[in-house]
This record gives C-alpha cells, sequence and structure tokens, in this order.
C-alpha cells in the first residue's frame, strides 16, 4: 500500500523557505487545474552558485514535501548541480515518495527547471 | 493519551460493547454449525441465535423475517441482487437481454456489478445526478424501457449523504414492470427505513454501518422467485445463498440492529445538532467553504465540504496528525489520486472535487468531539493557506 513515510509528513507538517523573493535571479510558476496545483518557485543565483531558494504552493503532500527539501538542498549548488537534482534523490531525501506521487512532486523539480530557464533567458539577455 | 477523533464513520463504524458481547460465545463454545439443529442441541442454539438475529433486522425495516437474507455485507448484497434479479428476469420474462436503471454516483459495488452486466450485454441506464444529489425520478422515468428489469438506487449515498426520493422511484419502476431495489447501507439504523413506507422489492444492509461487525450484511428479497442464488451452494438461506452462516456476525448484526432501532430516534436529533453546528462553527471560521449536494435531504451524521483553495490530501493528513480521522472520497478509493466519482457526478470540476473532505459523525462520536474539530480543522486550514 502506497503510504507517506514519516519523514515525509515532518517536511510537510514544518516546511522550509516558504516565501517570496524580491527581485529573484529566475522565477518558474506552474498551475495545474487537474491536480489542483499552483506553484512558483523564486531562485536567487551569485557567481555561478545558487544562493537562495523559495517557493509559494497549493499542491498535495508530496509536492510541499519535496518542495521543501529541493530548497534547503540548493544554496551553494551550482546550476548543473542544481538540474542534476531529481525525483529519485529527493524521494530518497524523504526516506521513499510513494511511486504514484512521483509525478505530482515532480512539479518541483520543473517549477526548479523553469526557474533556472528564466535565469539563463535573463543572462542571455544581459550578455545579448 | 493523545487525543483521537474518529470522523470517519461512514466508512465504518467501531463494534459496540454490547455487541462484541453478544457475540462472544458464539466463537467459543457456541460454535456448532446451525444447520444442523434437527439433530444437535448446539447445533439448535446457534440456530436460534441465528433466527432470532434475523427477527431483529426484519424489525429494523419492517419486514417479514423470512425476507431477511444474510450475506457478507453490502458489497454482496448489491452484486446479487443486481446479477441475480437482471439475469432471471431476462431469461424467464423478458427473453431477452434485460435492461438495468442505477445512477452515475452509487458505490462501486453498483457501479462495477453494473458495468459487468453491460460486458455480459446486459443494457444499463446510468441516470444523471444534478448539482444536488439527489436524483430526479422524471429522469428514471425517461430511463425506463420495456425491457428494463431492475430500478436500482441508493437511499442515500455515501459520499455526500443526500437522501434519495425511493418511494416515487419505485413506484415508477413498477408501474413499468420493474423491480426495485435501494442500497441502504448509509441509512439502515440512522434514518427510519421501512421496506413498505419504501416500496421496494430489494434493499440491502451492510452491520459495520452501525456498530456492528465487518463482513456480514443482508439482502431484503421480498418475493424468493424474482432472483437467482449468487453464492450458489448448499441449502442455507433457502437455498439463495450457500455457505455456512457466518454466526458470531449474524448475531452481532442482529445485536447492532436492536440497538440501532432502539437508539434512532434520539441520535437522528443528537447527530443532527452536532452535524449543523459543526457546519456552522467552521463556516464561521474558515471563508470559502461550500457544502456538497443538499444540506436538507440528508443523513444526519454525513458533512461533505469543499474549502476553497485548499487541496484535500494534505489537510486530511495534517488532521490525522491532530488526531481527528476523516476522509476525502469514500474510504475505498482513498489510494487514487482521482477525484471522487460522486462529486464529479454532481458537478463539481476536479480542483472541488479535491479540495472536499467528509466529515461522518457516528454513535460514538461526542459533542467534545466535535468541539475538538472546531478548534483545529481551521487552524489547519490557515497553514495550508499561507502556503500558497
Ligand atoms: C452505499 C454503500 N454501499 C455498499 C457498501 C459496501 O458495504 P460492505 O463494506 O459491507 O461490503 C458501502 C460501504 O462500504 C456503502 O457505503
Amino acid at each position: 500500500m502506497d503510504k507517506y513515510s514519516r519523514a515525509t509528513i515532518r517536511e510537510f507538517m514544518s516546511p522550509s523557505n516558504i516565501g517570496y523573493i524580491d527581485d529573484p535571479s529566475g522565477m518558474g510558476h506552474i498551475a495545474d487545474n487537474a491536480d489542483a496545483v499552483e506553484l512558483t518557485f523564486f531562485i536567487s543565483v551569485d557567481a555561478g552558485h545558487i544562493t537562495d531558494a523559495k517557493y509559494r504552493v497549493a499542491g498535495c503532500t508530496a509536492l510541499i514535501s519535496t518542495l521543501s527539501v529541493l530548497s534547503k538542498e540548493l544554496p551553494g549548488k551550482t546550476i548543473d548541480e542544481a538540474l542534476a537534482l531529481d525525483m529519485s534523490y529527493l524521494s530518497g531525501v524523504l526516506d521513499g515518495l510513494p511511486e504514484s506521487k512521483w509525478r505530482c512532486a515532480g512539479y518541483a523539480v520543473q517549477a526548479l527547471h523553469l526557474a533556472i530557464e528564466d535565469y539563463q533567458s535573463k543572462g542571455e539577455a544581459t550578455a545579448g | 493519551m493523545e487525543r483521537i477523533v474518529y470522523m470517519d464513520n461512514a466508512a465504518t463504524t467501531p463494534v459496540d460493547a454490547a455487541v462484541l458481547d453478544e457475540m462472544k460465545p458464539f466463537f467459543t463454545e457456541q460454535f456448532a454449525n446451525p444447520m444442523t439443529y434437527a439433530h444437535s442441541s448446539s447445533g439448535d442454539v446457534a440456530h436460534v441465535a441465528v433466527e432470532e438475529a434475523r427477527v431483529r433486522v426484519a424489525s429494523l425495516i419492517g419486514s417479514q423475517p423470512e425476507q431477511v437474507m444474510f450475506t457478507s455485507g453490502g458489497t454482496e448484497s448489491d452484486n446479487w441482487v443486481l446479477k441475480g434479479t437482471v439475469e432471471r428476469a431476462s431469461r424467464e420474462r423478458l427473453h431477452k437481454s434485460g435492461h438495468l436503471v442505477t445512477a452515475e454516483f452509487e458505490h462501486h459495488a453498483i457501479l462495477h456489478s453494473a458495468l459487468a452486466l453491460q460486458r455480459q450485454g446486459y443494457e444499463v441506464t446510468f441516470v444523471k445526478v444534478g448539482h444536488s444529489g439527489i436524483v430526479d425520478p422524471d429522469d428514471v422515468q425517461r430511463a425506463m424501457r420495456p425491457t428494463t428489469a431492475l430500478v436500482s438506487i441508493m437511499h442515500a449515498n455515501n459520499e455526500i449523504g443526500t437522501i434519495q426520493p425511493i418511494a416515487d422511484i419505485a413506484r415508477i419502476a413498477h408501474e413499468h414492470g420493474a423491480l426495485m431495489h435501494t442500497d441502504a447501507v448509509q441509512t439502515t439504523a440512522h434514518i427510519p427505513v421501512d421496506v413498505d413506507t419504501l416500496g421496494v422489492d430489494f434493499l440491502s444492509v451492510s452491520a459495520h454501518k452501525f456498530n456492528g461487525p465487518k463482513g456480514v450484511g443482508i439482502l431484503f428479497v421480498r418475493d424468493q422467485e424474482a432472483l437467482y442464488p449468487f453464492i450458489d451452494g448448499g441449502g442455507q438461506e433457502w437455498g439463495l445463498r450457500g455457505s455456512t452462516h457466518n454466526v458470531p456476525g449474524i448475531v452481532g448484526l442482529g445485536k447492532a440492529a436492536q440497538l440501532g432501532k432502539e437508539r434512532l430516534p434520539r441520535e437522528l436529533e443528537r447527530l443532527t445538532m452536532l452535524r449543523d453546528m459543526l457546519l456552522s462553527k467552521l463556516s464561521a471560521q474558515i471563508d470559502g467553504i461550500v457544502v456538497n449536494g443538499d444540506m436538507k435531504q440528508r443523513v444526519p451524521q454525513n458533512l461533505n465540504i469543499r474549502i476553497e483553495g485548499i487541496d484535500n490530501e494534505p489537510l486530511l493528513l495534517a488532521m490525522n496528525e491532530a488526531g481527528i480521522i476523516a476522509a476525502g472520497g469514500s474510504a475505498c478509493n482513498a489510494l487514487e489520486t482521482l477525484a471522487s466519482h460522486v462529486l464529479t457526478s454532481i458537478g463539481c470540476d476536479l480542483k472541488e472535487a479535491k479540495s472536499s473532505i467528509r466529515l461522518s459523525l457516528g454513535y460514538a462520536t461526542t459533542t467534545e468531539d466535535v468541539n475538538y474539530a472546531i478548534d483545529v480543522i481551521p487552524g489547519l486550514v490557515k497553514f495550508l493557506r499561507s502556503m500558497a
């Protein structure tokens, strides 16, 4: 039977890094009505390293706890290291998310990728 | 000790202490097979106990004792009546594949039995329900065909608790020469259930929804000639339902029926009051609460609300952490990430369905339990909304 680990429940009951970043380096937004998900992910990047990550979320338990873990993993990582954070890694940090929840929790990774794309497109704009 | 407030009585209820007491001897000393009563005095003790339970259940639903067939629960009763009547009417009366009329928001015991019949070539109409969560008898009227063998509409829905106009629908079924069944699993012992007032030919009951044991129920059968057996076997239940009687379970069902009948008037009033207080106090503290389905034509123990901007899954988990046990869809579907078919059938979109919770009270629910829920739930909603 699919059920959440205690680690997932603990993470969800006191999630880290909920909030906004004013003037973020990159921002990713996802809204999916069928999954009842609305999510915005913010990152600050300085000298090639992520310095801060925050998010706002309405969604399932798996998504909230994955976002919390992801936001704590990011500071100090390079963009490539950030892109390497995938669901199997994040699920491991949560002592294993039920497989049926990976799709919804995956919005966390997608939102990070959108925020990174946003950051990179701004970089190109400045460079160009 | 950590406080547990159980508000999922529509899924199942605790076995009443008095019920358990009556059951116990039939696991141990009184273990005999009731079918041996003619030559065994211990068999006779079991037989007498089974027959007494039959009388108690009959008294609860206003039937004759010999119209009460013991089964393994609501699911079997529903399977039996749908398959047994449609097959029999098709073969013996219609001489072609018969037709079944049921509703979109039925329990899966009915819906999946209906789909099984459809796979075998029988025809099924699933009547739509609408926002109120109440089937319109005119829609049933329009669904009727000369080949309709059975109409099966639940007495009250298990998720939203709405009570259906069964007597009116039964009249329509009979005017068209069809038989009428109602799944009364959510109403029996909660509101008055009388097979003659309802005008039904068949009625399903499950013991574990009113403080009886799991795995036992009945099918009320007005006329034994109207359906084929479903569990073929020995001569139990007039040869209509084989298998050695579940004596402790049946005894427990009988006791629960007796207690249910005694307690009904007071419980109906008490739970209606508690349920209404729960709704009004939650609504006063949480904005964006909408009741799913009609609030007046509803069993007293049921409240089903959607809370704007909330996903029910984290809310239910947070409530569970605080000791409050409730439900999203029904218990059988707790693992589906899909929205409840009941809520979508009454016009909720997926987001609305996923923001809905069911709080269902029972005999064991106290005023303190309800006050605790009123104190705790608003804070959890605020916590979840603060993330968005
Ligand atoms: C309306 C309804 N019908 C049928 C059932 C199935 O009953 P049982 O669990 O006894 O098989 C239930 C509950 O699970 C129910 O709520």
